[in-house]
């Protein structure tokens, strides 16, 4: 078992109220298996991913990964920190990456992160890199790169480390359905070959159709 | 060709990338944000660098000035009254043995009697009344900068087909019957000390060698006429003039020291012989100017109807002091010259000494001195530093640096605010970024170094800046100053502000050459680096705090 998360719940304080985006949470998944969540805009699915990669506490719930236990309600520690950089990987929905670096350092810098340096870093680096046929720009700042172009190096990123579990917080929001298509196509195959676990977050029906396992997210339960 | 090229480009982006494989991602990360390509520097870091070199800039520039003008304060008092005074309680006649007393102290190098006194001096319908003082001319230099002082008073005159070739007096040629006077007792009185100019065209044109006279020494003795010399040999010359009954022949090694009074002492212009048989240089001498004495002693001779003529002096040199504290109207003598006057023979009225090189620097070192001295002299006497005769000039410098600390203090303070800004912002730039460091497993010690780096590059490059600055200001102060001075005072204006604020002559000291000066620097640079590596640290850590989600959240 690679992730397990038994009795999630969040809620934010909204004015005087709070407002409860996810109430009770449980899922699981095998290492090399795929799972897709859709929902709603606004339904918590960014935040189930944070409280998954323990970015954000959980007011109840445990998070498991691979076999480290954990308590989702506290905030993860910074000995955490080499842990999730080897375990986890994931894929932001605004990219996040960091402009003063090129596609080839935003790539490596996950892997430096993570204690590798060296030359086979450097070389599985643009092989990830040309699979996502990023390949002629490699040393490009990210601000002259298109959405689409920036979500194929943050996927690149989240995957140089070979991590047991990758979250994928909507990787095709910003691309057309053929290269969306050629992008999900890429990712599942890299999970099945690498034998990494996914979670992926999209509005679309194909995509989330063609992982292992399709869940709703609404009213701030998972449904099948 | 191309693919040379292209291979060629690969080649060194290898290199390039190998390099930046190898060394740890926050001494790489933090390089990069601040210097993103090599062609490229990023706007903020650069307004960060500027920030923290002008601050540097100004306070080193502002304390060292201040220095300058505190070295050249003390500086002038202490050429103008040596390191201390010992006065006896009531004049003296007898000092040889106190005298010997006072040089035995080994860090005593020079003392010199004097006696002081008023005396009314008149020429002709004006009259001045300056403060005076006899020295002994033998040790008078070695504690007094007599011969600077000479130096500061000396003018040249201009002539059209002549050069003034006056050799500025020393204090060798004061004798008893001679006196220098302050440049404004001469103006008073319009006294001049004796010159001597070379006519132009009636030399060169009957000269065949290369030779050119010049004076080594013109006494107060001479009078006025034309002097003309004519070479038998390359060192051989004889001397002719109305004034001497009969030709003398001189050689140019011959000892000035055994000359005659009265006789300029003509030398060759070094560098220039040799001279050939038959060259003739043609001068004239003006002589100095007189003047009458009076002195108090004489009030009584008076009154008992004695006849006292007054007693006539010859002027030797004018002198400035550059101490303004040193009386305007002042008059240096022998000391017999006083001691005749005031009709007081062997009397002085204390001695000025000065201490070894550099011992002097330590006030307190010079304190337990005139202690030593004082105990070893006995009843009697009183031995005072310079900084006790001063003692006001010490309440001034005291206030000026009080003044100096409160505005030093709030200009240290803006641009400590300055650089912390610069820092600040571009920290709080990359707050998502450093969630998302965080976010990918960094530690928050090692994102907070990142940031702690950064603020110490630039603290270190504007350091480095504004020291460089400091030292170009210092270098081109004059340049700078004269600019200043003439868009605010114009062309005319410029020779009335030099006077009072004399940046011109004013030394400072480059790090290199003091290390008070040094010091500044060192301070001042250490003080920026300190401040912008906190600044570059505090907002990072505290930004590591935040929830990494919250970061990545924020916009
Ligand atoms: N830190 C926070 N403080 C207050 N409210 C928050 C916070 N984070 C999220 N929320 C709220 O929680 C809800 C869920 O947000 P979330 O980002 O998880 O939505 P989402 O499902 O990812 O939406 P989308 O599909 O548009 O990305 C939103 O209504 C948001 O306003
Ligand atoms: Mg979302």
């Amino acid at each position: 078992m690679v992730l397990r998360a038994e009795g999630l719940a969040k809620s934010f304080p909204f004015e005087d109220k709070r407002i409860h985006v996810l109430e009770d949470i449980n899922l699981s998944l095998e290492s090399g298996k795929s799972l897709s969540i859709r929902g709603d805009s606004g339904c918590g699915k960014t935040t189930l991913l944070n409280l998954l990669s323990r970015l954000e506490s959980a007011d109840r719930g445990t998070v498991k990964w691979q076999d480290f236990e954990m308590n989702a309600s506290k905030q993860c520690a910074s000995k955490e920190g080499v842990l999730r950089a080897h375990f986890l990987g994931v894929v932001y929905q605004a990219y996040y990456l960091i402009p003063e670096l090129n596609v080839l350092e935003n790539v490596l810098i996950a892997a430096k992160l993570s204690g590798a340096y060296g030359k086979e870093v450097s070389d599985r680096a643009r092989e990830l890199l040309s699979n996502m046929g990023m390949g002629n720009k490699e040393r490009q700042i990210p601000g002259k790169l298109s959405g689409g172009e920036r979500q194929r190096v943050a996927i690149a990123r989240a995957m140089i480390n070979s991590p047991k579990l990758i979250l994928a917080d909507e990787p095709t929001g910003n691309l057309d359905e053929r290269t969306g298509g050629e992008v999900m196509e890429l990712l599942l195959e890299s999970c099945d070959e690498e034998k990494t676990a996914l979670v992926l977050v999209t509005h679309n029906q194909k995509f989330a159709e063609a992982t292992d396992e399709t869940l709703f997210l609404k009213e701030g339960k998972l449904q099948n | 060709m191309k693919v040379k090229k292209f291979l060629l480009f690969c080649r060194k982006s290898e290199i390039d990338h190998a390099f930046s494989m190898k060394i740890h991602w926050t001494l790489y990360l933090a390089w990069k944000q601040l210097f993103p390509s090599k062609k490229k520097v990023s706007f903020f870091s650069m307004l960060a660098v500027i920030g923290v070199a002008l601050g540097v800039n100004v306070m080193i520039v502002v304390i060292v000035f201040m220095q300058g003008f505190q070295e050249k304060f003390r500086k002038d008092i202490i050429d103008a009254q040596g390191h201390g005074r010992i006065i006896p309680w009531k004049s003296q006649k007898k000092w040889s043995v106190q005298q010997k007393q006072i040089e035995d102290h080994n860090a005593i190098t020079a003392v010199m009697p004097y006696i002081q006194g008023q005396l009314l001096l008149q020429k002709g319908e004006f009259h001045s009344i300056p403060f005076s003082m006899g020295i002994d001319p033998n040790s008078g230099n070695s504690v007094l900068q007599v011969d600077s002082f000479l130096k500061e008073g000396f003018l040249k005159m201009n002539a059209h087909d002549a050069q003034d070739i006056t050799p500025v007096p020393t204090i060798e040629t004061l004798e008893d019957e001679v006196v220098f006077v302050s440049s404004q007792v001469a103006r008073r009185l319009g006294v001049r000390p004796p010159s001597i100019i070379r006519f132009n065209d009636l030399n060169i044109s009957e000269s065949e060698g290369v030779g050119m006279v010049n004076v080594l020494r013109l006494d107060p003795f001479v009078e006025s006429a034309e002097w003309e010399i004519i070479f038998q040999n390359d060192s051989e010359f004889i001397i002719s003039s109305d004034v001497l009954a009969d030709q003398i022949l001189i050689n140019l090694t011959d000892d000035p020291k055994e000359m005659d009074l009265g006789i300029p002492v003509f030398q060759a212009v070094p560098g220039s012989r040799p001279f050939k048989k038959g060259d003739r240089f043609k001068f004239h001498v003006f002589k100095g100017s007189k003047f009458e004495v009076f002195a108090p002693s004489m009030i009584e001779k008076v009154k008992a109807d004695e006849m006292v003529p007054p007693r006539e002096v010859k002027v030797g040199g004018i002198f400035e002091v550059p101490w303004q504290g040193f009386h305007t109207e002042a008059l240096l003598g022998t000391m017999r010259f006083m001691q005749d006057m005031q009709g007081d023979e062997g009397r002085i009225d204390g001695f000025y000494f000065k201490t070894m090189k550099g011992f002097a620097k330590d006030e307190s070192h010079l304190a337990k001195c005139c202690e030593e001295l004082e105990s070893k002299l006995g009843d009697g006497w009183t031995v005072i530093p310079w900084f006790v005769e001063n003692a006001w000039f010490f309440d001034l410098l005291k206030f000026e640096e009080y003044l100096m600390i409160l505005i030093m203090v709030p200009i240290g303070l803006v641009a400590a605010f300055a650089i912390a800004i610069a820092l600040m912002t571009s920290v709080l730039r990359k707050i998502r970024e450093i969630g998302l460091l965080v976010a990918m497993g960094g530690s928050r010690f090692s994102v907070g170094f990142v940031f702690c780096l950064q603020g110490f590059i630039i603290g270190l490059l504007g350091a480095i800046l504004g020291c460089s600055f400091a030292l170009l200001f210092m270098r081109f102060r004059d340049e700078l100053m004269g600019f200043i001075v003439k868009i605010i005072a114009g062309e005319d204006g410029q020779v009335g502000v030099s006077q009072f604020y004399d940046f011109y002559s004013l030394q400072i000291y480059y790090p290199w050459e003091s290390p008070e000066s040094l010091n500044t620097f060192l301070s001042f640079a250490c003080f920026a680096i300190l401040v912008s590596t906190l600044a570059g640290l505090l907002p990072a850590w505290r930004a590591t705090r935040l929830k990494p989600a919250d970061s990545l959240r924020s916009e």
